[in-house]
């Protein structure tokens, strides 16, 4: 492109490669596959400090988040979950399942590994954490859409290691920095100026001369080889060419206009300081729109933290309870357990709220919900204790999801249900983190 | 295409069958009871007779294609294809297609076919049989078709080998003067078959990993390149420790975290002096005012606002470890500094311990240091004029009619005040403290703390000054060596009686045999020094992240001295916070100071006054980095700094720059293609407006990035194997014996064509350079699967004993074995048995050889005296990383000493393993021999679970087992050993060949970065006994290999 020699062109270089694999994928990205293909999403929603289990004595067994009711296989919602009603063929719950590691750590790094199940316990210097789900996701996704992923959190930023304040590692296992300011996220998402696009487009060309530069370099190089064996050369020129399709493939985006939305009912000023409802709401209206407008296809919301830390410790206050989040999940006498299940209603509520968005809009061959993987639940089960986490997914019908039940066969690794959710949304690893296999193939009947 | 009467001659100069042990041969070898070697004539001649008796015709490619056309092609489809066809897969086999090119991938699987039919079990039993005859007649043309297969020459077309990512660690880091780690994204290389990662055919390359390389090298060209121009900005402070030693301590009470055990705000003083350096620069002054609204009270919840101003709340000094010192104080603050006794590691079981670290765990805890660069951290300490504390577990020595200087108190008034001993005679002393009986609860100990002194005298220049605290469990409190004279004695008990009697006694080692053991112990004490290690990593809750700068220094004077420790502070875990971050806790570095511990031997306390960081840390101004890629040092105010794209003098200059750069990188002299191509990318970056500097650098990115520095590369002219070139063979040698590329010595020798002449003299000269580190820790590593040890899971409370710090030097054992074996040319029967071990302190501890030497964490040899050590076959390593955690597993062992220690790799399993069932109730050999009466299982265990079954002598942690042990075994030669020992003698004697010529092909196939190919492998196995008088001695042979072809053409 910008020296003066004959250069071959790429699609030539490509097919002179015979026997070398080509990532295929990506070079439909370039096409018009993408366009047609409808959207496959995920969206983890974490709640710190677990979920109100309240003793058999206390005598409030449906105050329980699991269900303790099932008619004919199917769970009958708690008073926890019973916002949840109108989707109760959309959800599914999960029992008995944990990290292995979670079990050696000490409790309060569960927030930090959730999604990855890393040995935190015995970590690796300078390896902390390990991928998590949503970025495994991203990586197989970011071809297709503007960003690769979007990582909310009630708190900006990422805490520190222990009291995590994003759920989101990156393949390094470095935390993702989280966004918690509806304008800022919207700003990000839907509002990207012209001198960052312009600076975008710079660094892609940029790297485009480069990766010219070197194919050109690395072309004469070749051709001074004599008779030598060729093959680790072509599987080189074969992985630069992919290098340079896919930032042309990038460079596309940059033009692409945004779908045109309804944005009027964005309250884009609500804080948590205020009022959580109002907050959490406006949160999950940008993901729902982002779903929509094919902006990104894996997200992660941390809704509030671990041990007391960040203004979500305070939400139960200001909706009325008596003590905050963390005291709460403390909490064994009845009014205390009681309490702590209240909280887990507001969040199903949330959690109601943002599947009755996403049912709105509608992708070509269903809802936005049929074509989205939503897991929701916790790194403890309640205070503390790393077991049977409380985990719910819900979404993902045309992803072969069949809902309904209360799954659980004794004790099993939450990596093998992640792995489950990867399969479903066909991205064929072999294995995620510490996973054994999938589960549940009655719910995830498409693995 | 060559012709038929190559390989007709081939195959007749190579002698019929001279194949290699199948399983099938196996069994006649032990009968004649003889090497392998002389063995293999012996087939030769007596198949080749029985082969004789039935002819398949000719045996040229022709003939044999012909055959299979007529013949043996139709009895596969009759025999075999009804099972093994394209829709039909038994046991994922397809046989359909094969025709009698033998192509090189179809070997193995003919290889089976060829074992299947000829021990009858294809076709199956309830399938129509074919007969002996044609049996015969199929086995016979294959035989002598895989043997033209394998024997037909493999053209030599040069090779690119991709570097490793620990080659291209060290190319880099070499390349640019630089120490910070950037490969760890990279993907570890896949391993081969044979077990390396250094494999030309497994060193991939894929799109991902490609961008990585853009990226890494974007980083380094970044951590290199400085502007000269700007002045560096440098962090520099002291922490001074010591009672007291600040003049105006905060009145606060500070807080950080949990359980925090912060020294007193008096006890350590930070300052940010000034700091000289030969150039000027700009100190960097750490920030004192902070705004935070969580964190404050420790994990407490608070969301209140709050101003913080004082360097006390930026830097602290934190004790938080593991609680309950055994003997004495972890830690004690004494007028010139802090006292640390050896940090014990946590036991990491979690729920059994706290997750804070080890015990007496020192760190300057801080929140800020630099991101990036090198840096120093200067600890200033001295060794502690030290009281032996009395073990209470151990027998107690009563002394009887010593000469004893004792001052008897009946009452103790005043029991700070100092009072005089006079010591009689110089001497060990025991120091003897009783109590006013009690009247009641006697059992609760107390708090004493005792100090020693005496002042310098003209005999006595050094004066001497004791203190300890520790609880006083029994009247035998400590062991202390005194001169003779007076001494001053304080005393300070917390007790609720008073101290009725102090007493010396000074230990006569004649008197009886404890007062021996004493006097040893205590003389082995004092003579013991303190080991200083530095760390950095960051603060949490829970858990440790501090990764140790450098290696341990031992503190061997009395009197303060700096040691300096170097590192990258990006090679560091960092926290990963934001700066605004509003919680107090959040982004805490922490530089850990600790007394390292080996295995819990009575060391005299360390004493560190005083600890200094700094950092950027620059000799020199531009740094060395800089000028390597600038050759000469480039001067702000000259005006010939390449910084103007318009002067013809500065763009010359810059076409230097990046023509010396690729000369380096590529490890040769650049070709005129190549140097118009760079100049080329070079001027097109002028003309697009870009700076000099900055053209440079996207220039040096191309280099980076090339094939021509990525790979290792072999250019081959035809396929006739041709002798490297000088540069190559620099190239080759330097990455074989460091990993790292040639020196400047290589390649001054290759550019005079002097390398291959001097090929000798600068063998031994890699050998002995420090880089030679890298070739140890790699090839032993995977030769012997010490990565198996790396991630298998101890059962800790089954094995308490294999913590992670002794796994860490356990690791390190083999290793270090080997460096000994090639320092001093040892035979190869070393690796079967040697009466030695190389071990530090932890490793003789472990295997219980503890008292056996005072090296501490430095490997020496060590003459271990035990019938069931020395060698790698009972290293702990090996053997528990071939365990699952909690037993030991024979077939682990048994596969791993078939493939890597005599080079009998069995088969690999089948697809069709049937599941072993749940045999909870039977002993493990009983579910092997179970497992062996499968029909299928049989042939390959018979050759990997009796080569198990000796090291069952050891358990999964790889210590020798005490209890009643099974170990015998029968090999599948009918030869039977009792136990390991006579297994292991048996090695030795008889089959020392086999070992030697494993060890052999294992660095071949290392060295060459290939696998060897079939006449490779045989001219290696027929060639090899030249060593075999002087005892197959490591470097001969791994000389001899240099000087090979295999090593040497390409």
């Amino acid at each position: 492109m910008t020296w003066n020699r004959p250069k071959l062109h790429r699609r030539s270089i490509l097919k002179g490669l015979a026997g070398t694999a080509l990532a295929l994928p990506i070079l439909e990205a370039m096409g018009k596959e993408v366009v047609e293909s409808t959207p496959k999403r995920f969206c983890a929603m974490y709640t710190a400090n677990g979920m109100s289990l309240p003793k058999p004595e206390h005598g409030i067994d449906e105050w329980s988040w699991f269900p303790t009711k099932e008619v004919d296989g199917k769970f009958e919602l708690g008073k926890s979950t019973e916002p949840l009603k109108p989707f109760a063929d959309q959800v599914s719950f999960f029992g008995g399942l944990h990290h292995e590691n979670g079990t050696k750590a000490d409790p309060h790094v569960c927030s930090d590994m959730w999604l990855t199940g890393a040995p935190l316990h015995n970590p690796k210097p300078g390896a902390f954490n390990s991928v998590g789900l949503d970025q495994v996701i991203a990586q197989n996704t970011k071809q297709h859409c503007r960003q690769p992923s979007l990582v909310l959190s009630i708190d900006a930023g990422v805490g520190f290691l222990s009291r995590t304040g994003t759920i989101s590692y990156d393949t390094q296992g470095r935390p993702v920095p989280a966004e918690s300011h509806p304008r800022r996220v919207f700003d990000r998402l839907f509002r990207v100026d012209r001198t960052s696009l312009e600076d975008q487009r710079q660094r892609l060309k940029s790297r485009i001369k480069l990766v010219d530069a070197v194919l050109d370099s690395a072309n004469s190089f070749n051709q001074q080889l004599g008779r030598s064996d060729r093959d680790r050369m072509d599987q080189y020129l074969a992985s630069l060419n992919e290098i340079e399709s896919r930032l042309i493939a990038s460079e596309k985006w940059i033009d692409k206009p945004i779908k045109e939305q309804d944005y009027s009912k964005l309250n884009l000023d609500a804080t948590p300081e205020a009022e959580p409802a109002e907050y959490y709401r406006n949160m999950l209206d940008l993901i729902a729109l982002a779903f929509d407008a094919d902006i990104t296809r894996s997200v992660a919301f941390m809704l509030n933290r671990e041990d007391g830390m960040g203004i979500s410790d305070t939400f139960p206050l200001k909706l009325g309870l008596s003590r905050t989040h963390h005291n709460l999940s403390h909490a064994g006498d009845k009014d205390g357990q009681l309490q702590f299940a209240k909280y887990d209603r507001f969040l199903s509520e949330q959690l109601a709220y943002f599947m009755d968005r996403l049912t709105g809009y509608q992708d070509r061959d269903g809802s936005v919900l049929d074509n989205t993987i939503i897991l929701y639940g916790s790194g403890a089960s309640t205070t503390h204790w790393p077991k049977n986490l409380p985990t719910m997914v819900a979404g993902g019908r045309n992803l072969g999801l069949k809902h309904g039940s209360y799954w659980r066969h004794g004790e099993n690794r939450m990596s093998n249900l992640y792995l489950s959710i990867l399969h479903s949304m066909r991205i064929e690893q072999a294995s995620f983190s510490d996973s054994t296999g999938t589960l549940a193939p009655d719910v995830f009947t498409k693995t | 295409m060559l012709s038929p009467r190559f390989f007709a001659s081939g195959y007749l100069a190579s002698g019929y069958l001279a194949s290699g042990p199948t399983p099938r041969i196996r069994s006649q070898r032990k009968a004649l009871g003889d090497t392998i070697l002389a063995c293999l004539s012996f087939w030769s001649l007596s198949l080749g007779l029985a082969l004789a008796q039935v002819t398949v015709g000719e045996d040229t490619p022709v003939a044999l294609a012909s055959a299979f056309e007529q013949r043996i092609g139709p009895w596969i489809s009759k025999n075999c294809s009804g099972c093994h066809n394209e829709e039909n897969r038994e046991s994922g086999v397809r046989v359909d297609q094969l025709d009698a090119s033998l192509p090189e991938e179809s070997l193995r699987l003919w290889e089976s076919i060829r074992d299947q039919v000829h021990a009858g079990k294809m076709p199956p039993e309830e399938e129509p049989q074919p007969t002996a005859q044609e049996r015969l007649e199929f086995v016979q043309w294959l035989d002598k078709s895989l043997h033209l297969a394998k024997t037909r020459p493999t053209p030599r077309n040069g090779s690119m080998r991709r570097l490793t990512v620990q080659q291209y660690d060290r190319s880099l880091k070499s390349l640019l003067g630089i120490e910070r780690n950037l490969t760890t994204t990279l993907p570890p290389d896949a391993v081969s078959r044979d077990g390396f990662t250094n494999q030309a055919s497994t060193l991939a390359m894929n799109p991902l990993q490609l961008e990585a390389y853009f990226k890494i090298a974007e980083e380094a060209l970044e951590s290199a390149w400085v502007d000269p121009k700007l002045l560096p900005k440098i962090h520099f402070f002291r922490m001074d420790l010591g009672k007291s030693i600040h003049p105006s301590p905060s009145s606060e009470s500070l807080v950080l975290g949990a359980n925090n055990h912060l020294l007193a705000n008096a006890d350590f003083l930070v300052t940010e002096p000034d700091l000289a350096k030969p150039f000027p620069f700009e100190p960097f002054r750490m920030q004192r005012k902070f705004h935070f609204i969580e964190g404050y009270q420790g994990n407490d919840t608070v969301r209140a606002w709050r101003d913080f101003d004082g360097i006390e709340h930026a830097v602290f000094a934190c004790m938080r470890g593991n609680e309950g010192y055994p003997k004495g104080k972890a830690y004690e603050v004494f007028p010139n500094g802090l006292a640390l006794r050896p940090a014990i590691p946590s036991p990491e079981i979690f729920g059994e311990s706290s997750t804070y670290g080890p015990q007496a765990n020192f760190k300057v805890s801080l929140r800020e240091l630099p991101e990036k660069g090198k840096f120093q951290v200067r600890i200033t300490a001295s060794k502690i004029d030290d009281l032996l504390l009395i073990d209470p577990s151990i027998p107690i020595w009563k002394p009887e009619e010593s000469p004893t200087s004792s001052l008897i108190e009946k009452e103790w008034p005043d029991p700070s005040a100092p009072r005089t001993v006079s010591i009689p005679q110089d001497g060990i002393y025991q120091i003897q403290i009783t109590t006013q009986q009690p009247s009641e609860s006697p059992n609760k100990d107390h708090e004493l703390k005792l100090s020693l002194s005496k002042p310098s005298s003209q005999t006595e220049p050094v004066p001497r000054n004791i203190q300890t605290t520790a609880l006083l469990k029994q009247p035998a409190f400590g062991l202390v060596r005194l001169q003779k004279g007076d001494w001053q004695l304080g005393l300070s008990y917390a007790g609720p009686v008073p101290i009725e009697r102090v007493e010396f006694h000074l230990l006569n080692p004649n008197t009886d045999s404890i007062a021996k053991q004493w006097a040893a112990l205590y003389e082995r004490f004092e003579t013991r020094n303190p080991k200083l290690g530095v760390h950095i990593g960051l603060r949490r809750d829970c858990g440790s992240t501090l990764s140790q700068v450098g290696l341990p220094q031992i503190v061997a004077s009395k009197t303060p001295n700096v040691y300096v420790f170097e590192g990258d502070i990006a090679n560091f875990p960092t926290p990963d916070v934001e700066a605004n971050n509003v919680n107090y806790l959040a982004g805490i570095r922490e530089i850990g100071i600790r007394h390292e511990y080996t295995d819990g031997r009575e060391t005299p306390r360390m004493l560190v006054h005083r600890v200094e960081f700094e950092g950027p840390y620059y000799d020199t101004w531009p740094p060395e980095s800089y000028r390597q890629i600038f050759s000469e040092p480039a001067d702000p105010t000259d005006p010939t700094d390449p910084t103007d794209p318009t002067d013809p003098t500065d763009r010359k200059y810059a076409r230097g720059i990046v023509e010396r750069f690729a000369a380096k990188a590529f490890r040769r002299p650049i070709s005129s293609i190549e140097q118009r191509e760079l100049g080329t990318i070079l001027e097109s970056e002028l003309r697009a407006g870009r700076s000099m500097a900055k053209s440079i650098q996207e220039t040096l990115l191309v280099v980076l990035t090339s094939p021509q520095f990525l790979y290792i590369t072999e250019r081959s002219q035809d396929p006739q194997a041709e002798p490297l070139d000088e540069w190559e063979l620099a190239s080759k040698l330097s990455y074989f014996l460091w990993n790292a590329p040639p020196d400047p010595e290589l390649l001054g020798l290759a550019g005079q064509t002097q390398l291959r002449a001097g090929l000798d003299h600068q063998i031994d000269r890699l050998l002995t350079d420090p880089r030679c580190e890298s070739f140890a820790e790699s090839f032993v590593s995977e030769w012997l699967s010490l990565d198996k040890f790396d991630v298998v899971e101890i059962d800790a409370k089954r094995y308490p004993h294999l913590t992670r710090d002794a796994r860490k030097h356990l690791r390190r054992e083999p290793i270090e074995f080997f460096k000994h074996m090639i320092k001093t040319n040892a035979p190869a029967i070393d690796l079967i048995q040697s009466d030695y071990l190389v071990a530090n302190e932890v490793v003789a501890n472990y295997y219980g050889l503890g008292d056996q030497t005072e090296s501490g964490f430095a490997f020496a040899p060590l003459v271990h005296g035990r019938t069931r050590l020395g060698g790698v076959l009972t290293q702990a390593a090996p053997l528990a990383g071939l365990s699952d955690g909690r037993e030991a597993n024979p077939v682990k062992r048994g596969a791993w000493f078939a493939r890597r220690i005599i080079a009998e790799p069995p088969e690999d399993p089948p697809p069709n393993v049937p599941k072993l069932e749940d045999l909870t109730e039977l002993t493990l050999r009983q579910k092997l021999q179970r497992h062996r009466d499968v029909r299928g299982c049989a042939q390959c265990h018979s050759g990997i679970d009796p080569w198990g079954l000796p090291f069952e002598q050891y358990d999964a942690s790889g210590r020798e087992r005490t209890d009643r042990v099974d170990s015998a075994t029968r090999l599948a030669d009918g030869s039977a050993f009792e136990d390991f020992h006579a297994f292991r003698t048996y090695l030795a004697q008889d089959r020392i060949d086999q070992v030697a010529f494993s060890f052999a092909k294992h660095l071949a196939i290392y060295a060459c970065g290939r696998g060897l190919t079939y006449n490779e492998t045989l001219w290696l196995r027929e060639n090899l006994g030249q060593h075999k008088k002087s005892g197959y001695r490591a470097v001969d042979i791994l000389r001899w290999i240099i000087h090979s072809d295999l090593f040497d053409k390409k």
